[in-house]
């Protein structure tokens, strides 16, 4: 099978070569369709500059980042704008909600950016509005809405235009235990109704268990790989192997890979 | 390290609030070029002639300076305000880190000198070069010419401008100042979001709206039909109506805007995102954008007296003599004196008018009767030019007489024809200055009839049209009525007991190389040395000149200060509001928009921004500066409805072109700030 995302020697060095921050040293990996990617890693792990750098958000130092073969650092323009609103969906940890217009208006964004008819997206939006349980907040500004369905509505417009890849930034970061859940399960969902492809960085271990695979990052390197074992393995027993990896992350002494 | 800091952060808030700083500068211009206009050309030249009303006008002019020093200091609070409030982390930080409250005091006074200073050095130059290129052009234009130019540089000027400006700039600064090191080290170093304001229920925004609406028409009503004009307090009701009604119909335009929203009536790219950013700050910030609306009306309504004032004074009329010498018993010394000192030259027509009054009859009450005239003003429809001309005629019993050879002289010098009349006839002469064209075309109806009047008990038909060209050059005498007789009848009448006007013309060949009012200036100066007294047409087009000076300086003055205000208010306010909402743009670049489209989406706002305000202003304009015409011009000009269309299309224009450079100079600023927020920045 094609991979969707190819990241190949990734580097990504802050400051001058005397004084110099690795926050990517070379990372390599890929993401296959359908496939739901957790990146874990504490604070400072380089786990964020990974996703800004696949989200063309920062420029990586060196390495290839292919998205579907195109190398995605030679796109400029309007095929740069195309690729960040069609090939990626990108979900906040802080929403980044519009908070000056309604949830309908905030989800429609990404098709008046990019001169889609709303008429085409009309059936995803019910669909979606649906599946998010956020109908009922269609005519509501941010200021009135839970943090919760703030997340959704947020999921529910970097879903509008289908995306090639979700790439979701500490999506849970800003939510309550609850709220966390319902999300977790609503984005598990797609991945496996709708076989979406998720990328997601997260530091929560809860969060990372509905992954199906799972990079943990320290110093800018790959430092182990968990896939889950489904349909066998269940939820909270992939839960205590996350935790476990964790727990030998915090020293940084033994290297498990 | 301190005063690095100053100009750092003096020069970096110069380049971030551009547009402020350039209104700072062209506020100074403005001020220098008012205050120093009692030096300029044109202004020495009147002062000569015009001594008494040169100086009112420059008594007037430091109540304009201290008018808009008001209103400046408000613009320059607020665009500080603005400017202190984006900083208050910073000053957080600088506390937290020990400064005490006293130096960042110090700090934020020497950076805000610094700025003031570097507007100054600059604006004054530009200034006093600008005041210098008026004041040539002013005289190249009135025919001064450019020969006896002095330089209009005034230290006084630059004082006072200096003064205003730094002592304005100072009081808001330490308004501002004292709030923000009242405050908290937390409270400055936490973002303080906006808040949202709390929504009324939409009924409340409905009425608002339409009772703006109703204010306005009635003010507009109020204004045209001339109610407004009648007493001061229908004035001041006229305009609390018209200022309360732009109030309440920017404060209720949310209404209309959430209906537009309800109707899902919008497509293109990031209009949605467009509408809604407008909405909010017609929202937020409805009474800054009507006090805008209000200024740029006023400036309008400034230009629009300015022209009209000058439309009214500059129409001359028809030049046909340049000189008068009254003479009285000694009339022959007059021609002797100008041939005894070789000025007869000078001339081309020198014409004698003899006018005098009936000296047949000492019933003063009834030497005139006019009950034909009156029966056939009667008969016209009323208006107000006919009641003018009935009142005068009630008491016109005692006519002045022209005698007819001298008045003919001066048509066929006009290229007029001349007046054919017989013994028992008798032509009209009407004074211009006094009766206007509305009245004179009335009375020429009239004398369609060939009304029968008696002069002192004998029967006169009149004849003709109204004669207005006017016997002397300027003011030697004005007659709002006469009677123009043969000459046979006037020496009759008059018994030989008549005063003579000799005018004279001057000949081509002294006006050939220069203009007219140099001619007369020098002319001038040769009858003071030959001791004759004269008339010249000069006082004539000086009292012109002053009127149009005065009038165009003060009325453009004011205007450019209005609408410089209001301009910089509102670009302020989006850079601002945009700065404010950066986060946004940045999550649009984030779900792809390209740079264009930001620039695209922005450019938008920026058009509807000021678009909103100036349309307001200038539906409102058409009917103010309508009522100003009303009133300000005389009933014959106003029927030239055609021209003043020019005038008023031009108006317009002219405020179509500086709007459209300050939304350049905004969009060009807003671009600058979006390109910077494509810049992928670190957040951790």
């Amino acid at each position: 099978m094609e991979n969707i995302l190819e990241i190949e020697s990734l580097r990504k060095y802050y400051g001058k070569p005397q004084n110099q921050t690795k926050a990517l040293d070379g990372i390599s990996f890929q993401v296959m369709p359908g496939e739901f990617l957790g990146i874990m890693g504490s604070s400072g792990s380089g786990k964020s500059t990974l996703l800004n750098c696949i989200a063309t958000v920062i420029r990586p130092t060196s390495g290839n980042i292919i998205m579907q073969g195109t190398r995605v650092q030679k796109l400029r323009g309007g095929r740069l704008a195309e690729y960040r609103g069609k090939k990626i969906g990108y979900l906040f940890q802080n929403f980044e909600l519009l908070d000056n217009l309604t949830a309908r208006e905030n989800i429609l964004l990404p098709l008046s950016l990019h001169d889609v008819p709303e008429a085409e997206s009309r059936e995803r939006l019910g669909q979606l509005a649906e599946y998010l349980e956020i109908t009922d907040v269609f005519d509501k500004f941010p200021a009135q809405m839970s943090g919760g369905q703030k997340q959704r509505v947020a999921a529910a417009r970097s879903l509008i235009l289908k995306p090639e890849i979700i790439l979701a930034d500490e999506p849970t970061g800003a939510l309550d235990s609850r709220n966390a859940r319902t999300l977790m399960e609503k984005l598990s969902g797609l991945n496996r109704e709708e076989n979406a492809t998720i990328l997601m960085v997260t530091h929560d271990s809860n969060a990372a268990s509905y992954c199906k695979r799972i990079l943990f990052i320290q110093d800018g390197v790959i430092f182990h790989e968990l896939r889950r074992n489904l349909p066998e393995e269940s939820r909270q027993e992939f839960y205590g192997r996350i935790l476990n990896v964790m727990a030998q992350l915090g020293g940084g002494s033994a290297n498990v890979l | 390290m301190f005063f690095k800091l100053v100009l750092r952060n003096g020069s970096r808030s110069r380049k971030e609030n551009g547009l402020f700083f350039a209104s700072l500068l062209v506020s100074i211009v403005a001020f220098y070029i008012i205050l120093s206009l009692s030096h300029q050309d044109v202004m020495l030249f009147l002062k000569k002639m015009e001594s008494d009303a040169v100086d009112k006008l420059l008594l007037v002019i430091p109540a304009f300076y201290g008018l808009t020093l008001c209103i400046l200091f408000f613009l320059i609070y607020y665009a500080s305000k603005f400017q202190l409030e984006r900083r208050r982390h910073e000053f957080g930080v600088y506390l937290m880190m020990g400064m005490c409250r006293s130096r960042l005091f110090g700090m934020l006074l020497a950076e805000d000198l610094s700025t003031s200073l570097a507007a100054l050095l600059i604006g004054l130059p530009v200034a006093v070069l600008l005041s210098e290129m008026i004041s040539l052009i002013t005289a190249r234009v009135v025919g001064l010419g450019i020969i006896g130019h002095q330089v209009s540089f005034s230290f006084q000027a630059v004082l006072w401008t200096a003064g205003g400006f730094l002592l304005i700039k100072l009081a808001a600064f330490l308004v501002l100042s004292g709030r923000i090191a009242r405050q908290e080290i937390g409270s400055l170093l936490v973002d303080t979001p906006e808040g949202t304001k709390r929504q009324l229920p939409a009924a409340v925004y409905a009425l608002a709206f339409s009772a703006g609406v109703l204010c306005l028409g009635n003010a507009y009503y109020r204004a045209i039909t001339g109610i407004a004009w009648i007493s001061i307090k229908k004035m001041a009701f006229t305009l609390t109506l018209g200022v309360a009604g732009t109030l309440l119909l920017f404060f209720g335009l949310r209404f209309v805007m959430n209906l537009f929203a309800g109707s899902g009536k919008m497509h293109g790219k990031l209009s949605v995102f467009n509408f809604r950013q407008i909405q909010e700050t017609v929202i937020r910030r409805s009474s800054t954008l009507a006090v805008s609306s209000l200024l740029i009306l006023a400036a309008l309504c400034c230009f629009g007296a300015g022209a009209a004032i000058a439309c009214y004074y500059g129409q001359s009329e028809t030049r046909v003599l340049d000189y008068t010498f009254k003479e009285d018993e000694n009339s022959i010394d007059i021609r002797d004196a100008l041939i005894r000192n070789h000025l007869d030259s000078r001339f081309s027509h020198l014409i004698e008018i003899r006018q005098g009054h009936i000296r047949t009859t000492e019933d003063y009450d009834h030497a005139l009767e006019m009950d034909s005239v009156m029966d056939a003003l009667e008969q016209l429809p009323q208006s107000e030019g006919r009641e003018n001309l009935r009142n005068n005629f009630a008491y016109m019993s005692y006519p002045a007489l022209i005698s007819l050879s001298g008045y003919n002289e001066l048509l066929s010098a006009a290229g007029l024809s001349c007046l054919e009349l017989q013994k028992n006839e008798a032509a009209v002469y009407m004074d211009q200055d006094i009766v206007t064209d509305e009245m004179t075309g009335i009375m020429n109806q009239v004398l369609e009839t060939k009304p029968a009047v008696q002069l002192d008990g004998q029967d006169f038909y009149l004849k003709g049209r109204v004669q207005t060209t006017s016997i002397v050059t300027d003011r030697a005498i004005t007659l709002s009525f006469a009677l123009i007789l043969t000459d046979e009848v006037f020496d009759w009448f008059t018994q030989g007991d008549y005063s003579v006007y000799l005018s004279g013309i001057l000949n081509p060949s002294v006006t050939e190389h220069t203009s007219l009012l140099n001619a007369i200036s020098q002319v001038n100066e040769e009858l003071d040395e030959a001791g004759i007294s004269y008339e010249s047409y000069l006082q004539n087009m000086g009292r012109q000149l002053f009127y149009v000076v005065a009038a165009s300086y003060i009325t453009i003055y004011l205007a450019v200060i209005f609408l410089i205000i209001a301009n910089t208010i509102i670009g302020v306010q989006f850079l601002m509001g945009q700065q404010k909402s950066g986060k946004r743009y940045r999550t649009l670049v984030r779900l792809g928009a390209t740079y264009e489209t930001l620039c695209r989406s922005a450019g938008k706002q920026i058009n509807w921004y000021f678009g909103i305000p100036t349309a307001v202003a200038v539906i409102s304009s058409l009917f103010g500066v309508r009522a100003l015409f009303t009133v300000l011009l005389s009933s014959d000009l106003r029927g030239k409805t055609a021209e003043l269309l020019w005038i008023s299309a031009a108006m317009i224009l002219l405020l179509a072109v500086i709007e459209w450079i300050y939304m350049a100079a905004v969009k060009k600023s807003s671009s600058r700030y979006l390109l910077t927020l494509l810049e992928p920045e670190r957040e951790e």
